[in-house]
């Protein structure tokens, strides 16, 4: 064997003209894509197993006798591998040519329109026309059950649905069924996939428009679709996620792989529960109450208003009311200013299931029982959780607190209207108004997360951050910037001007942050430092 | 007695006792020398008895004719998990019925090959592969097996040498594609009959995931005589690379339709004129399909230069298959029977690969409509080029086999298509 | 076929060509003579006849013989899942035909997903997705005997039953369908009816085979 000090871990060969060196048992469609080569194809996907059945990703090796399929075939060292050479190219041709012979073209009506894998490819490298003249096969549409409609006439028959169900999911609920021309996708008969927690990934990796998601049918064209990253806030879990926008409101929630975290995949439960993040109802100014009346003003007068009364006061003691759901960066510069103020108890409610979802071919993924993002960041910055398992009671101790009462993102929803009644202060931030915040002195409307950059830590404690993708209401700004200025005012220090600076001041404050930044964190997340107390 | 009909110049290996009801019982087939060979062959080391089948030249009788004691000595010699032997009994290829008459006249001689490749290969089990429809021909074979699992040949133990074989005969339900020998290791294990990646190779990974071999009926019923009597017996027979002698299933349009057992190498006309009696009724010949439907056919002309044999088919253009000859005369309508077999290639397509699952059910629509006579020459070109898409991009060969019959019958058979096309009117029929 | 070949009775290839042989001699007494369910080495228990008469679509599976012979079949394999084919083998003979209730009854018997029990039943031809006619008339019309009459054969059973491709006659008796090559091509053209081949058979044997089911149906009854 040539002997050039190279490991016996590792091979190396030549794709479309450029040497690559990769490990050992990587295959020649992974070997391209390490270039960023773009091999077209529908079976193979990075979190199942290769049947190597579409065909549609052979290539050109030098020597073999027939085309092979990139996705199984392991690269070996010398191989000259040529992805685009005419006999590849006429081949995926080819075999682009048999998937039009029956599928039906519903591109006008289709939700994968714009989207969609096979668009590209016979866009990209297809016949102009296709030459069948033959009548197509005809499935219609089949209620699949759960959120995912089945359009049959479609199907290219990748079974990445079917290997998804079996191998990840681990609920093996969908079927090939038939043989040759007349094989198509199916449940066991009415079955369906009813009682699944994890089956809306497979409108994710479903090339074309088979499988669709019932809550985005019709809904939205892909492409007026604006994609930006972050973190889903349906449990402590944190799987890395797009928010999917148009016409500022959220459309859909897809996944985005961190292999560290969600692998490819979320949960049913946290991809269908984004329609509170559109609600309508939302405090769009800040408000103050003057002569028991509440009055909306700007930021300035509000903010000065709040100081004066916060100088009247002088010290006081303070009971904190934050949230699980609020960031990281939120809840430092909450839990800051209750410092400053005099300190004292904070808290917050969240939701816990009674079970958590494991997803069992990646195990990493557990729909957790904590259904908020951000507990075990709360947690790490000294709030304790208080009330049931619902999200409810536990107040009793700041209800008719006569100190200083700061709520924070709790919408306050079982409470009385007599809540805070007793405070010398009663500061209410919240996106939504409350009833129970009628008796608030100042309701100081702030972002949800998709409004803001921010971070969560999830429930091992690794932090991830997240972007804004919606154009906040009305006056609402970020907690952390509203809480940020007031301290600073208090303090003569300086405002935070952008969430990284309020990151860093968290971090500065909690020894588990210490030290980390969000280049750190980066897109992909990063764990904070636990020392054994806080593990 | 070969069956149904004798010629003298048959070489009755295999098909000795074709016709025999007496052959089938163990007493029967012991008076006829059945296990003698298992018996020697016991008292030789595995790769000794794969040597001596090595040597013989035997190569597999399913249809691909690789040389069955190269295959045998793929598998491990020194097994760190079970073996398996497969035996495919699922004779499906359309004009190809040796293995159903191996199996109902001389189970016992298909036993004993299993049983000798067993040793050879040592395998701890074989699954004797049964198509679905083969009721009769499998109930004879249990029987067999019964009687000898009684008779201390098959299981614990073989007459007394200390190796442990044992033999289940299973059942299929109907499906051209578990022919396929990884298709036929997925429908053993329970699964949907549909052909595996290689590699991983049986002899690494086949069913069950342990070191597999898959031969034919015919090729294990070779098996014993080789051993009785040493390869140079078998290699007296047929040419330097096709040794010994073959079953040739003759079917269609001859007076005398049947199995006949020659040495390889016999002239397709001699089979076809002499051992048949000849195309019936007097009719003109018009084509010949050597080796089952998956193989090019030959016109009438071609017929003559071809001499029964791996490599002398080759050389007249098509493939020896699994020999079995369909003989097709003047009165054959052409487009019609490329049609059908288009159409069973599209029934029983398993559906993985694209090419497969959506070119044969075109392929077949389009010769259809030219059947009908709604056809255009560019359905021509356009079938010559989607069978080429077809050929050499798929997990089997399946969708290869497409391409024979229409390729060489457009080559060939022109006028025909173009008849049709024409004058939108049937030619050729009676 | 040629008026040269005599054959007499259509039926088993016994009686063509150069030999005169009875139908059991050529198929062995245990298929003709029909073999009892109970008993027999596991070793051939997938693979006994299926010569149940009446099928019974409600009828419970794996119990008794039935039970005992699959029982067997599970001895042969290292996985449950291989006994899949055999168990549907049993299921349809004993129901006449494999309903989502049998594939729900045989995914349980061998711990596996039913979805996965439908994606197997229905990839091979001989499992019949719904009722069919006592008598199911598989004719081969593949090459081979295509080439020598197998569509008149055809439509001689759909005019003498008087059904469709596919469909059940009104009696109840017949359903006639295509097959792929049966592996009789010798003796064209090969009809199977339920576990029995019907070999040389012209379109002038028709109105007689089909008697001689009606008058086994009958004498049944």
């Amino acid at each position: 064997m040539a002997d050039n000090g190279r490991h016996e871990t590792t091979v190396t060969l030549s794709i479309d003209g450029q040497e690559v060196t990769v490990p050992k048992g990587t295959t020649l469609l992974q070997a391209s894509q390490a270039l960023g080569g773009t091999v077209p194809h529908y079976c193979y996907h990075p979190g199942l197993t290769s049947p190597a059945m579409c065909r549609l990703c052979l290539v050109e090796v030098e020597g073999a006798p027939k085309l092979m399929p990139s996705c199984v075939t392991q690269a070996q060292n010398g191989q000259v591998v040529h992805t685009e050479s005419e006999a590849a190219l006429s081949m995926r041709r080819g075999v682009l040519e048999f998937y039009l012979v029956n599928h039906p073209l519903d591109c006008p009506i289709c939700d994968q329109s714009g989207e969609c894998k096979l668009q590209d490819y016979v866009h990209d490298e297809g016949r102009r026309h296709g030459r069948s003249r033959e009548p197509k096969r005809v499935f219609g549409r089949d209620d699949f059950g759960g959120d995912v409609l089945f359009y049959g006439d479609r199907c290219v028959m990748c079974t990445r649905c079917v290997r998804f169900m079996n191998e990840v999911e681990q609920d093996p609920r969908l079927t090939v069924v038939e043989r040759g021309s007349r094989s198509i996708i199916d449940t066991f008969f009415e079955e369906g996939l009813e009682g699944t927690h994890f089956s809306g990934n497979i409108v994710d990796i479903c090339p074309v428009g088979a499988l669709v998601s019932k809550d985005f049918l019709y809904k939205q064209r892909a492409w007026d679709l604006k994609h930006t990253p972050s973190v889903c806030p349906g449990c402590s879990q944190g799987c890395n996620i797009d928010l999917h926008v148009r016409d500022n409101l959220v459309q859909r929630l897809k996944p985005r792989t961190n292999l560290d975290v969600n692998g490819h995949w979320m949960c049913d439960y946290g991809r269908l529960g984004y329609e509170w993040m559109n609600r309508r109802d939302r405090v769009e100014a800040p408000v103050v109450r003057v002569d028991g009346k509440h009055r909306a003003m700007g930021w300035k007068e509000a903010l000065r208003a709040l100081l004066d009364r916060l100088a009247e006061i002088g010290g006081a003691a303070v009971r904190t009311v934050a949230s699980a759901g609020a960031s990281m960066e939120d809840l430092g510069a909450l839990e800051a200013l209750a410092t400053h103020l005099g300190g004292g108890p904070g808290v917050f409610r969240s939701r816990v299931a009674p079970d958590e979802v494991p997803l069992k071919g990646f195990p990493r993924l557990v729909r957790r029982q904590d259904l908020a993002p951000n507990r075990k960041g709360a947690e790490l910055l000294g709030l304790q959780r208080t009330g049931g398992d619902d999200g409810q009671g536990g107040l009793e101790d700041v209800a008719d607190h006569d100190g200083i009462i700061l709520v924070l993102g709790d919408e306050l929803g079982d409470q009385e209207e007599s809540f805070g009644s007793a405070a010398k202060l009663f500061v209410y931030l919240g996106a939504h108004p409350s009833r129970a915040a009628s008796g608030a002195d100042f309701v100081l409307p702030v972002t949800l997360f998709t409004e803001q950059e921010g971070t969560f830590t999830n429930h091992e404690g690794r932090v991830q951050r997240f972007w804004p993708g919606v154009d906040p209401p009305g006056a609402a700004r970020p907690a952390w910037l509203i809480l940020g200025a007031l301290l600073a005012e208090l303090t003569q220090g300086d405002t935070p001007a952008r969430a990284e600076a309020s990151f860093r001041l968290l971090a500065e404050r909690h020894e588990a942050f210490d030290g980390l930044t969000y280049d750190d964190i980066g897109a992909s997340g990063a764990p904070v430092k636990q020392p054994a107390e806080l593990a | 007695m070969a069956y149904p009909y004798v010629s003298d110049r048959e070489v009755r290996v295999l098909s000795e006792h074709f016709g025999d009801p007496e052959a089938r019982t163990l007493e029967g087939a012991r008076k006829r020398g059945r296990y003698v060979a298992l018996k020697k062959a016991l008292g030789m080391g595995p790769d000794e008895v794969t040597e001596v089948v090595k040597a013989s030249g035997l190569r597999g009788r399913g249809g691909a004719g690789f040389p069955t004691g190269l295959k045998w000595s793929f598998m491990p010699k020194e097994p760190t998990k079970p073996h398996y032997l497969c035996c495919n009994a699922d004779e499906s290829e359309p004009g190809t019925f040796k293995d159903r008459e191996l199996l109902r006249w001389d189970p016992h001689l298909v036993i004993e090959g299993c049983l000798i490749a067993s040793h050879a290969i040592r395998a701890t089990h074989c699954y004797i592969y049964c198509r679905g429809e083969f009721f009769e021909a499998s109930s004879v074979l249990a029987r067999a097996v019964e009687d000898a699992y009684e008779a201390g040949l098959a299981g614990k133990d073989i007459l007394g040498s200390g190796v442990d074989i044992d033999v289940t005969v299973h059942v299929g339900a109907g499906a051209y594609i578990c022919g396929e020998e990884t298709g036929l290791m997925n429908s053993l294990e329970g699964g949907r009959g549909q052909p595996r990646v290689k590699p991983p190779f049986p002899a690494a990974v086949g069913a069950f995931g342990m070191p597999t071999t898959v031969n034919n009926v015919e090729t294990l019923a070779a098996v014993p005589g080789i051993l009785s009597n040493g390869p140079d017996w078998y290699r007296q027979w047929g040419t330097d690379k096709s040794a010994g002698t073959k079953l040739f299933c003759v079917s269609g349009h001859v007076r005398k339709p049947g199995n006949y057992e020659l040495p390889l190498g016999f002239p397709l006309m001699d089979l076809i004129d002499d051992v048949c009696g000849g195309v019936r009724d007097g009719n003109a010949l018009k084509a010949v399909i050597p080796g089952g439907s998956s193989v090019p056919i030959l016109s009438a002309e071609e017929c003559g230069a071809c001499t029964l044999c791996y490599e002398g088919v080759v050389a007249a253009g098509s493939m020896l298959g699994c020999a079995s000859v369909i003989v097709m005369d003047e009165t054959t309508d052409m487009v019609k029977q490329v049609r059908r077999m288009a159409a069973f290639y599209a029934h029983e397509s398993c559906g993985q690969c694209t090419p497969c699952r959506e070119g044969s059910a075109w392929v077949t629509k389009i010769l259809k409509r030219i059947e009908d006579g709604r056809g255009t020459e560019e359905d021509l070109d356009t079938l010559l080029e989607v069978t080429t898409q077809m050929t050499g991009t798929t997990i089997c060969v399946l969708s290869d086999s497409v391409a024979a019959p229409v390729h060489s019958s457009i080559q060939k058979f022109r006028d025909e298509y173009l008849a049709l096309i024409r004058r939108g009117e049937r030619v050729g029929a009676a | 076929m040629s008026a040269e070949i005599p054959f007499k009775n259509p039926g088993w290839a016994g009686n063509t060509g150069e030999f005169d042989l009875t139908e059991e001699q050529v198929r062995g007494a245990d298929f003709v003579g029909r073999r009892p369910l109970e008993g027999g080495h596991p070793a051939g228990a997938s693979s006994y006849p299926y010569m149940l008469e009446e099928k019974a679509p409600e009828a419970a599976l794996f119990e008794g013989p039935h039970l005992e012979r699959f029982e067997k079949i599970l001895t042969r394999y290292p996985d449950k899942r291989a006994a899949l084919l055999p168990a549907l083998n049993l299921a349809q003979e004993v129901r006449g035909h494999v309903s989502p209730d049998s594939m729900r009854r045989v995914a349980e018997l061998l711990d596996l997903p039913e979805a996965y029990v439908r994606g197997v039943a229905t990839f091979y031809t001989m499992y019949n997705k719904r009722p069919v006619g006592r008598y199911l008339v598989q004719v081969c019309t593949n090459i081979s005997c295509n080439l020598c009459g197998a569509d008149e054969v055809l439509d001689a059973f759909l005019r003498y039953t008087d059904t469709e491709l596919g469909e059940t006659s009104d009696d109840g008796l017949f359903t006639v369908i295509e097959a792929e090559c049966l592996a009789a091509c010798g003796f064209p053209t090969c009809v199977q009816i339920n576990s029995r081949y019907f070999e040389n058979i012209a379109p002038e044997d028709v109105p007689s085979v089909l008697e001689r089911l009606r008058a086994e149906a009958e004498g049944a009854a």
